[in-house]
């Protein structure tokens, strides 16, 4: 009654497996069981080649439950959600959905979040926007603003302090 | 004139200048009044990967704000428009989930319905307004230019949400820019991902990513590239002599939005269409041997 | 006063374990009517059947209710026993408390209580129930064969042999079908006309085989035994009595050599004048009404060259279309397969490069009577690849595209593999894109071994895309047996596409009334134990028109299908089903409406008594006059409201 990684000693995780493709289906996404290892999703992956990444090996642990060494791992921080997994899935499996779904486990689990995520968070829940107006470079070395572009106001939240709340409240939440 | 609420999403608003400014110019001379709305945020598909349900939440959060006015919406950014297509999926198929996200959403007073079209400036230039219109705009054509077209992997994929353009075979840019005059050749990385969305966690990764197509199309003996993303321009225009570092050659690739090919053949002034804030080489296409003002 | 018997089976645990089988017979023995109830392990056993038969003896019954299984298992049976046991069969009510009741259900308690119910309403029918004797139609002892691949040939010569007469209906002008396009057949290598063209001789000189190229089936009425069936044969523009096969007429020909040639793909081109291959059946010249000047425009230069090089004067252009009836006593389909349309793969660069091409392609190029005269080439540049990549299941087994396995892709690119090494040696580069290798037929395993010693490249993966540049074609694909991404460049690929149904199966499958499964292929009336039975009775199926199937299995099914066929066709006369509708005369009023909505033309307006009458032997007692009639004048025999609605009245 147990399956175990003899390399690791990781167990299969039953429950931790299933939530995550409970999560799925909330999206409306396929669950990772149909997946029968044709790897059309690793052999079309853009990160791949540079990093790795093997969107159906992910499926593949997924499938059979280890869970914590994907969420552990650097790999999952590695798409770069170009969607052509998805796509050419003939079994309409998403890898790139999967590994957003880690990602999000990971980040709960209180995991280090790896770059400039968590300054584009705090942008985000500060101005609402994931970045502040910059005054951009011309070609000619010289700076422009947004104004002096001949652009109108940038849109943002009219009530900061409320759309703060909303973040939040959502920020803690599952699927 | 039709109106559409424009939803700029982050990137554009906030330092792809080139993009608004050249499509505020273009657009109304198309028939299309866009209306600048107050009270929005980002997408949240940029911050999928922390929480999918703030992705969920502010997409319909600005869903809102346009359906308030009884608005179809402009996204000029593929990536937010592939969030708000996705949300409006979810929230359709999946009433619970609906009222999950509206109970959010009344703190600011607002509610998600769902009876807003989305569009894209690809579908709202080659479907809504039609080639024959954009055709008789033209009066400087775009000869004896023949551009690499780059869409943003947003824009066509995943088909199953329904994306503005064919997922494997993307031709609405091409038949924009042949109404414009120029041509737009396939090439075998066409559908290739800019590697933008890598920039916040390998910007290293993220440019080799972007100077490899870069050096392929300069190989190719493209004119320039056209594209409809911010994201994209942002690493093919912006940082592409940091992606020509990174893969070790030396690149000139005139890179523009095709809202700025759309204005230079209808004869809009060059300001208009803020060309200065390109800084890959595009003089190559305003004023070299095959450029646009010979 | 009817007296009922019922018979409560337990079918071993399937129905047993869900519902209470000897309370349902103690409560059965309770209803009115019923003098006697028992339940039995089970009832369609031997024994189960004694119990019966000897029931009806000892307690006199004359009307039997079984709460077995459903009536599509073992109605006949029960039926049998009961008339064996001295009652009329119909006199036998089947209540289902398997299906319905055993299987559906989790509640034991709930389900016994639903199949007393059921039970309860059977045996209300039951007292209602009438003796019915059944006609008898005689049989047409001729069959129809549509279709003239390798499994209608097989199923024709089989039941022509059986010495009875055949129709053999083949929409192109030869018989052969796709293996005619074949040039070697795996895993035994044989070449693919050499066995095949034999078969098509015999079709040919077969005296009780009358052949019908260029022909379609337009419609098809009656029922087993007696189909009347509307043919359509196509204009061919030539007398067949007349031409001798002498290709006069396709050399000739104004416009010879550019025509697309259908039988080859497209690949090569041919005259409006043509006959599709050196071994056609009937060897005959056909003209293309599509391109054939004279045909399209009503003049040819200054005269058709055909005509002039015609030495028996075979040509004819006043022919027209002719429609022929013909009279069968059974129908077996054998309408093959078409290729998924590769341009829908276009990730797989089909409409982008010459150099892209199907497997069926390939076969064409491989074979002496294609387009290259058996010289594999680049159709870029008509220069011999130097190397060659497959990619198997190119939308096969894709929830987008087909979701079936195609079952002759792999084996069909180990046989290229062979072909190949024949053909261009054994510097070639031959790289195989696979996500499972399938080789299950006899021989199938052995033979793949032999191709693993053939200095191939097996990559187990599946390409995400086939990039096309300007000099060459480069596949990324990942390797997940040595986890590894490669680039493979290469200057051919072959793409092994989906197997799906015949471009008109819809409206086929309409003209004859079958059904279809999901996949679009024709539905066997059970998977098992009737793969070539469909639903209607009478007419069989053969082949890949039921699902993809290599050489040996449609042989094998077109075989059986012929016997299945053969079944009929032996015998004078046919029993009719008397569970059909029935006329009151002194309610119909003649109105017609039943004539309008049969689907099987079985109501006809009697024009000497006013009424509408039933044609017992294609009445399929489908309900649809009855529900029709706006008299209420049609009633389906021992169907009838008056028992359905005591039955209803029982349950609720």
């Amino acid at each position: 009654m147990s399956i175990t990684d003899l390399t690791s000693r990781a167990e299969a995780q039953v429950a931790e497996r299933k939530e995550i493709n409970e999560r799925l289906q909330k999206l409306q996404e396929e669950v990772s069981d149909f997946c029968y290892q044709c790897a059309k999703c690793t052999s079309g992956c853009e990160a791949h080649k540079l990093l790795e990444l093997e969107p159906h090996k992910i499926v593949a642990l997924l499938k059979r439950g280890l869970i914590d060494e994907m969420i552990n791992s650097d790999m999952i921080w590695t798409c770069m959600s170009c969607f052509k997994c998805k796509e050419r899935c003939p079994q309409k499996v998403a890898p790139v959905n999967i590994l957003f779904t880690l990602k999000n486990l990971a980040v709960a689990s209180g995991k280090q979040v790896p770059g400039d995520f968590t300054a584009m968070l705090q942008s985000a829940m500060g101005i609402g926007l994931i970045q502040d107006i910059q005054t951009v470079p011309t070609r000619a070395g010289e700076t422009k603003t947004r104004e002096q572009a001949g652009l109108p106001p940038c849109s943002k939240p009219k009530d900061p302090a409320k759309f703060q709340q909303t973040i939040m409240t959502v920020a803690m939440e599952k699927v | 004139m039709t109106k559409y609420a424009l939803y700029p999403g982050c990137l554009m608003p906030t330092e792809q200048y080139g993009y608004e400014v050249s499509m505020r110019s273009t657009l109304p001379l198309l028939g299309v009044e866009l209306v600048d709305l107050e009270g929005f945020s980002c997408c949240g598909e940029p911050l999928k990967s922390i929480n999918q349900m703030l992705t969920l939440t502010l997409s319909a959060r600005n869903l809102a704000i346009c359906e308030k006015e009884g608005l179809d919406i402009l996204i000029p950014c593929p990536m937010c428009h592939l969030a708000l297509s996705e949300t409006k999926k979810i929230l359709r198929e999946d009433p619970k989930m609906k009222e999950r996200i509206n109970s959010k959403l009344a703190g600011e007073g607002l509610v998600y319905k769902g009876t807003s079209k989305l569009f894209h400036v690809i579908d709202l230039l080659h479907d809504v307004i039609g080639l024959d219109a954009i055709k008789e705009k033209v009066v400087k054509p775009l000869s004896d230019l023949n551009f690499a077209t780059h869409y943003g992997c947003h824009l066509f994929r995943p088909s199953e949400l329904g994306r503005p353009v064919d997922s494997e075979n993307p031709q609405k840019m091409e038949n924009i820019l042949e109404v414009l005059g120029a041509k737009a050749d396939d090439y075998a990385e066409k559908l290739d991902c800019c590697g933008g969305p890598l920039l916040p966690v390998h910007p290293e990764t993220s440019l080799t990513k972007t100077g490899q197509k870069l050096q392929s199309i300069q190989e190719q003996g493209f004119s320039g590239m056209a594209l409809s993303c911010p994201w994209c321009h942002k690493m093919y225009d912006s940082k592409q002599k940091k992606a020509g570092e990174t893969v070790g050659a030396k690149l000139n690739v005139p890179v523009l939005y095709l809202t700025q090919l759309i204005g230079l053949a209808f004869g809009v002034e060059e300001d208009k269409l803020a060309l200065d804030l390109n800084l890959s080489p595009v003089e190559k296409v305003l004023e070299g041997d095959q450029g646009v003002g010979s | 006063m009817k007296r009922i018997g019922v018979f409560v089976c337990h079918c071993g645990v399937n129905i047993a374990s869900k519902v209470d089988v000897k309370e349902v017979a103690e409560y059965a023995s309770k209803l009115d009517g019923v003098v006697f109830a028992k339940d039995y392990k089970y009832m369609c056993s031997d024994p189960g059947g004694k119990l019966i038969k000897d029931s009806i003896k000892e307690y006199d019954l004359d009307g039997v209710v079984v709460a077995s299984c459903s009536p599509r298992m073992h109605e006949h049976t029960f039926k049998n026993v009961a008339e064996d046991g001295g009652i009329n069969p119909f006199n036998v009510e089947i209540t289902n408390i398997r299906e319905q009741c055993s299987w559906a259900h989790e509640d034991r308690d709930e389900a016994t209580r639903k199949a007393k119910i059921l039970v309860r309403a059977s045996v209300a029918k039951s007292s209602l129930l009438e003796s019915l004797e059944k006609s008898k139609t005689p049989v047409t002892h001729e069959a129809l064969v549509i279709g003239a691949g390798i499994a209608g040939i097989q199923s024709a010569l089989d039941i022509a042999d059986d010495g009875f007469k055949v129709y053999l209906v083949e929409k192109e002008p030869t018989i052969g079908g796709r293996m005619a396009q074949l040039d070697k057949t795996f895993p035994t290598l044989d070449c693919s006309s050499c066995i095949l063209t034999p078969k098509m001789m015999e079709v040919k000189n077969h005296p009780n085989i009358e052949l019908m190229t260029y022909s379609e089936v337009t419609k098809v009425e009656g029922s087993v035994g007696n189909y009347k069936v509307k043919v359509k044969k196509k204009a061919r523009y030539v007398d067949l009595d007349i031409c001798n096969g002498c290709f006069d007429c396709t050399t000739a020909c104004r416009i010879s050599g550019h025509v697309p040639d259908t039988f080859n793909l497209e690949l090569g081109k041919r005259s409006a004048a043509y006959i599709p291959f050196p071994q056609a059946i009937p060897l005959k010249a056909t003209i293309d009404p599509d391109h054939c000047l004279m045909l399209r425009f009503g003049k040819c230069g200054d005269g058709p060259l055909c005509v002039k090089a015609c030495e028996p004067d075979a040509i004819d252009f006043t022919q027209t279309d002719e429609e022929v009836e013909l009279n069968v006593g059974t129908i077996i389909v054998a309408t093959g397969y078409d290729l998924l349309n590769p341009e829908k793969l276009f990730e797989y660069g089909y409409t982008r490069s010459k150099n892209v091409i199907t497997t069926l392609e390939l076969e064409r190029l491989i074979s002496t009577s294609g387009p290259t005269e058996g010289d594999v080439v680049l159709l870029s540049s008509g220069e011999k690849p130097r190397s060659v990549t497959f990619i198997l299941c190119a939308g096969s087994r894709d929830e987008t595209k087909c979701t079936w396995c195609c079952r002759i892709g792999c084996m069909s690119v180990l046989k290229h593999v062979y072909l190949l090494r024949e053909k261009l040696g054994v510097d070639v580069e031959i790289n195989i894109c696979y996500t499972d290798i399938r080789s299950f037929g006899k021989g199938y395993e052995e033979f793949y071994r032999t191709i693993r010693g053939k200095g191939v490249n097996f990559f187990r993966g599946r390409p995400s895309e086939v990039r096309v540049h300007p000099e060459n074609v480069t596949i990324d694909i990942f390797d997940t047996t040595t986890n590894k991404l490669f680039e493979i460049g290469t200057e051919m690929v072959v793409l092994v596409p989906a197997l799906v149904p015949r471009a008109d199966s819809e409206e086929f499958s309409r003209i004859l009334g079958l059904s279809r499964s999901g996949d679009g292929f024709l539905l066997e009336a059970h998977p098992k134990l009737r793969p070539m039975d469909t639903f209607v009775n009478g007419i069989f199926i053969a082949g890949c028109a039921q699902g993809p199937k290599d050489i040996a299995d449609t042989v094998a099914q077109a075989s059986g299908a012929a016997s299945r066929a053969a079944a009929i066709l032996t015998k004078d006369e046919l029993e009719n089903d008397p569970l059909i509708a029935w006329v009151d005369p002194e309610i119909c009023v003649g109105c017609g409406v039943c004539v309008e909505v049969c689907a099987y033309s079985a109501r006809t307006l009697n024009e000497v008594t006013g009424i509408a009458d039933v044609d017992e032997a294609l009445c399929a007692g489908c309900g649809a006059c009855i529900s029709a009639c706006p008299s209420n004048a049609c009633t389906h025999k021992n169907y009838t409201k008056q028992q359905l609605i005591r039955m209803i009245d029982e349950v609720v």
